[in-house]
């Protein structure tokens, strides 16, 4: 009797996620129970990133403001000697400035300022102390550096100024200055030659950072110029971008408009991992934390779901032997319980993801007061501002996604596996 | 028969489904070695920032004129301007039965030239004898050796040498505006290079013998700015302070001892909240972790309603059932403690004593003032590892409560009767 060819039509993947969805809602509180566990970890995961990166980003927004920027072009020399005679030739300024005003560029860029500091001595008639001259056009480092606001008396350099000084409040007071009083600063100048220029203290601030306070003193660049006889010649052209993250692709573009004077040796593009590698340091230190703390966490929870799957799995030998007995392959059975944990883990972290943004946004959108914690901290010459402002990146939320995925995937291979090996006659014997 | 049987039928279930407790028992165990280690790795970045603030530059204890600090000017010597009799005060300190070491030492800002490049600079004047065993910083040079006395010597920074572009051997002319209002000046050989990996410190710092700077800045052999002190252990700074500011008549001579935990209060601060953050470790792992006991608890309750209810049935009270369950519950919580713990401890001991360099992450980093360096050194701390071992079994112990009471709540003629 001829029988109709042995057609094996492709089981529908609609049924093959049907058994598996069953298979969640038959343990309920079983379910919940490993879910939730899922939702409370996925939740406080994208809770920690958003404020360790939104912390991070203060943390490199203040350390790059009160130095040189995201992004700096200087020569290549000058980041170790320090010196003034590795300025940056008045060319090469000209088309370091005329790069960060490019199109490509322009739209990433809050502020620019090109700047040249020196090392000097700075004397009164109470002593002497080494001091970090920073000669700045004023105008364009207000709107750069946070240090016009951290006026404590006085004020910030206005742009007709000569021969005034804005200092650090602890160099004030070791040298025992005050508003209006008089100094002297020295440093070595264009000819090589120890210079020496009066100034008047016109403005006090205090940063928070002890390195800025007890070093810094801002003084108008042509004062500068005239003092040292370097004229209108800078040291650094700096910017601050709106998101440190576009901080690589600005250097690159730069380097390209720049690449003439950059083979001559006349000039260096440095991001601020580079520039402030204590900074990067302070970062990566605090990530890495992060990273352990929730490798950790994850690493509980894939347990969990690997112990939900693989006792829904043993608990099922009959049922899969069935469906064997019927015609699955080893490979469909597998698949049904990879698709359940899959789902499990991909519901739940998602659901976990979004509760976890919208605490974040409700509760701390206007930022996280931890004062009561802690009182203001510095490292690495960076002030720690004691509000906590999260930040959300559409890249970290990928990547959270993405690491919940391969938890659900990695959990569920063991399990998925066991079914797939399963003995069909074994499993349909009738001994309970 | 006395002896109660419901721990032992509770032991005896882990064995029933032993992947599943293993399993169980794998993710509390991991939830142990986590907090252990979280709270050893602070420990050690802890001990090694209060370390290398009290013993790479400064003391555990410092002692000032009264006025010195906050300005630091260079008349604010001890002893005011007549200055005091540095030795016997020396001797004085050296008595007390904390202190490791004690050095004097003179501090004046001037500006350091190579002739070809200037750079401003801190004079730290040290005794060459007494320092070395204080601080670390000139324990291992980098080239050179320690200044000697007289021979117009001086030890810079590594930075500092190379912003000056000077070596072993070159001269340096040393400018620093002097006790008596004039400008002093003179010409130094370069004995050593040192290097602490504070950048700023290496960049501006000077070292001469304390002899020699007060030479050249006019200020008399009796006057200095500072004694710097060492106490064996960080913690006992406070007390030595508290004896030694008596023994010498602080109050009365308008000087000012005081410890670490006075000159750097905010790393004192900083310090007590990584040490809070040690019950968050332990709430938020811990926290994760109950799911998997409760889940697993409740699976195994589940299956075992028939063996409640013929318990039940037999004259058992709920509460024993209640026992039996967190008795089981608390077994896996004995041996996640028993896996955590082999996995934990010899790992904490081994870092402790040869921690695991992170260079590849990071360079190092600058605290307040302290330095930390890119390694993976963790720290004992027992108290904190004991919350941590008493934290798991609690967390088996609460998470079964549920499962516990559903399992005392089983109707024994339903269920016997239902199958």
């Amino acid at each position: 009797m001829p029988s109709p060819p042995a057609t094996r039509r492709p089981l529908h993947a609609r049924v093959l996620l049907l058994l598996a969805m069953r298979n969640l809602r038959r343990h309920v509180r079983r379910t919940v129970l490993t879910a939730s566990a899922m939702i409370v970890g996925s939740a406080l995961l994208v809770f920690t990133f958003a404020m360790g990166d939104g912390s991070h980003e203060q943390w490199i927004d203040s350390g790059v403001r009160l130095g040189e920027g995201h992004v700096t072009v200087e020569r290549p020399e000058f980041r170790v000697s320090r010196r003034i005679e590795d300025r940056l030739p008045a060319a090469v300024r000209r088309a370091a400035e005329a790069a960060f005003a490019a199109p490509e560029v322009a739209p990433r860029v809050v502020a620019t300022t090109s700047k040249l500091t020196v090392t000097g001595l700075a004397s009164s008639a109470a002593g002497s102390r080494p001091a970090r001259i920073v000669a700045v056009d004023p105008a364009a480092e207000a709107e750069f550096s946070p240090i016009d606001d951290q006026v404590i008396e006085g004020r910030y350099l206005a742009p007709d100024d000569r021969l005034a000084a804005y200092v650090g409040v602890e160099l004030v007071d070791s040298l025992d200055l005050r508003l209006g009083s008089r100094f002297v600063v020295q440093a070595q100048d264009a000819e090589r030659e120890i210079a020496g220029q009066l100034l008047r203290v016109v403005g006090i601030f205090r940063s928070g950072v002890p390195e800025v306070d007890q070093m810094f003193v801002h003084i108008p660049l042509a004062t500068a110029g005239e003092w040292l006889g370097s004229a209108g010649d800078v040291t650094n052209v700096g910017v601050v971008v709106d998101d440190s993250t576009a901080a690589p692709g600005v250097a690159a573009q730069v380097e390209r408009a720049l690449a003439e004077p950059i083979a001559r040796g006349d000039a260096r593009v440095m991001g601020w991992r580079e520039a402030n590698p204590a900074l990067a340091a302070a970062v990566a230190i605090d990530d890495f934390g992060n990273y352990l703390v929730q490798g950790f966490i994850f690493t509980i929870i894939a347990f969990g779901i690997v112990n939900t799957v693989l006792m829904s799995v043993l608990h099922r030998r009959r049922e899969f032997g069935v469906l064997r007995a019927l015609g699955l392959t080893p490979g469909q059975t597998g698949t049904i319980v990879l698709i359940e944990g899959l789902t499990l883990t991909a519901v739940s972290g998602f659901v976990g993801v979004g509760l976890g943004l919208a605490f974040t946004w409700y509760f701390f959108g206007d930022g996280w007061d931890i004062s009561g914690l802690m009182d203001e901290m510095t490292f690495s010459g960076v002030v720690i501002e004691p509000i906590l402002h999260p930040l959300v990146r559409t890249a970290r939320i990928t990547q959270v996604l993405l690491f919940i995925l391969f938890i659900g995937a990695a959990a569920s291979v063991y399990p998925a596996l066991r079914a797939a090996r399963l003995d069909v006659t074994e499993a349909m014997k009738f001994d309970r | 028969m006395r002896e109660r049987p419901w721990p032992r039928i509770g032991w005896r279930n882990l064995a029933r489904n032993r992947r599943r407790t293993v399993l169980t028992a794998l993710g509390l165990a991991v939830g142990f070695f986590a907090v252990v280690f979280m709270i050893g790795w602070v420990r050690g970045i802890t001990a090694e920032l209060v370390e290398n603030a009290t013993s790479l530059v400064s003391g555990q204890i410092e002692i000032h004129h009264a006025e010195y600090r906050p300005d630091r000017s260079l008349y604010d010597t001890l002893g005011g301007r007549e200055g005091l009799d540095v030795e016997a005060l020396l001797r004085t300190i050296d008595a007390d039965e904390a202190v490791t070491a004690a050095a004097p030492r003179v501090y004046a800002g001037g500006l350091v030239s190579s002739g070809e490049a200037t750079s401003a600079g801190m004079f730290m004047g040290i005794d060459p004898e007494r320092e070395p065993a204080l601080t670390r910083f000139l324990d291992e040079l980098v080239a050179g050796r320690l200044p000697e006395p007289g021979r117009f010597e001086v030890l810079v920074g590594d930075e500092m040498a190379r912003q000056l572009g000077a070596g072993v051997g070159d001269e340096l002319v040393l400018v620093g505006s002097a006790a008596d209002g004039s400008m002093a000046n003179d010409l130094y050989t370069v004995a050593g290079v040192f290097r602490t990996g504070l950048v700023e410190f290496d960049a501006r710092t000077a070292v001469l013998t304390v002899g020699d700077l007060q030479a050249l800045i006019y200020l008399d052999p009796d006057r200095i700015h500072e004694i710097a002190v060492a106490t064996a252990d960080p913690a006992e700074a406070d007390a030595a302070a508290a004896r030694l500011a008596a023994a010498i008549d602080a109050e009365g001579r308008e000087i000012d001892v005081a410890s670490w935990t006075v000159l750097n209060p905010v790393l004192v601060d900083y310090v007590g909240l990584a040490e809070s953050t040690y019950w968050i470790f332990i709430v938020i792992i811990f926290a994760i972790a109950s799911f998997g006991v409760a889940n697993t608890m409740l699976m195994a309750t589940f299956e075992r309603r028939r063996e409640f209810a013929v318990m039940l049935a037999l004259g058992a009270t709920p509460r024993a059932v209640v026992g039996t369950v967190l008795s089981e519950a608390l077994a896996i919580g004995v041996l996640s403690l028993a896996f955590g713990s082999a996995l934990a401890f010899p790992l904490m001991v081994w870092w402790a004593a040869a921690p695991p360099s992170l260079e590849w992450l990071f360079g190092s980093v600058t605290l307040q003032g302290a330095l930390i360096e890119p390694s993976l050194r963790v720290g004992h701390h027992p108290a904190g590892w004991f919350w941590a071992g008493l934290g798991l079994l609690l967390t088996a112990f609460f998470a079964a409560l549920y499962p516990a009471a559903k399992a005392a709540r089983v109707p024994p003629a339903d269920t016997l009767s239902g199958l």
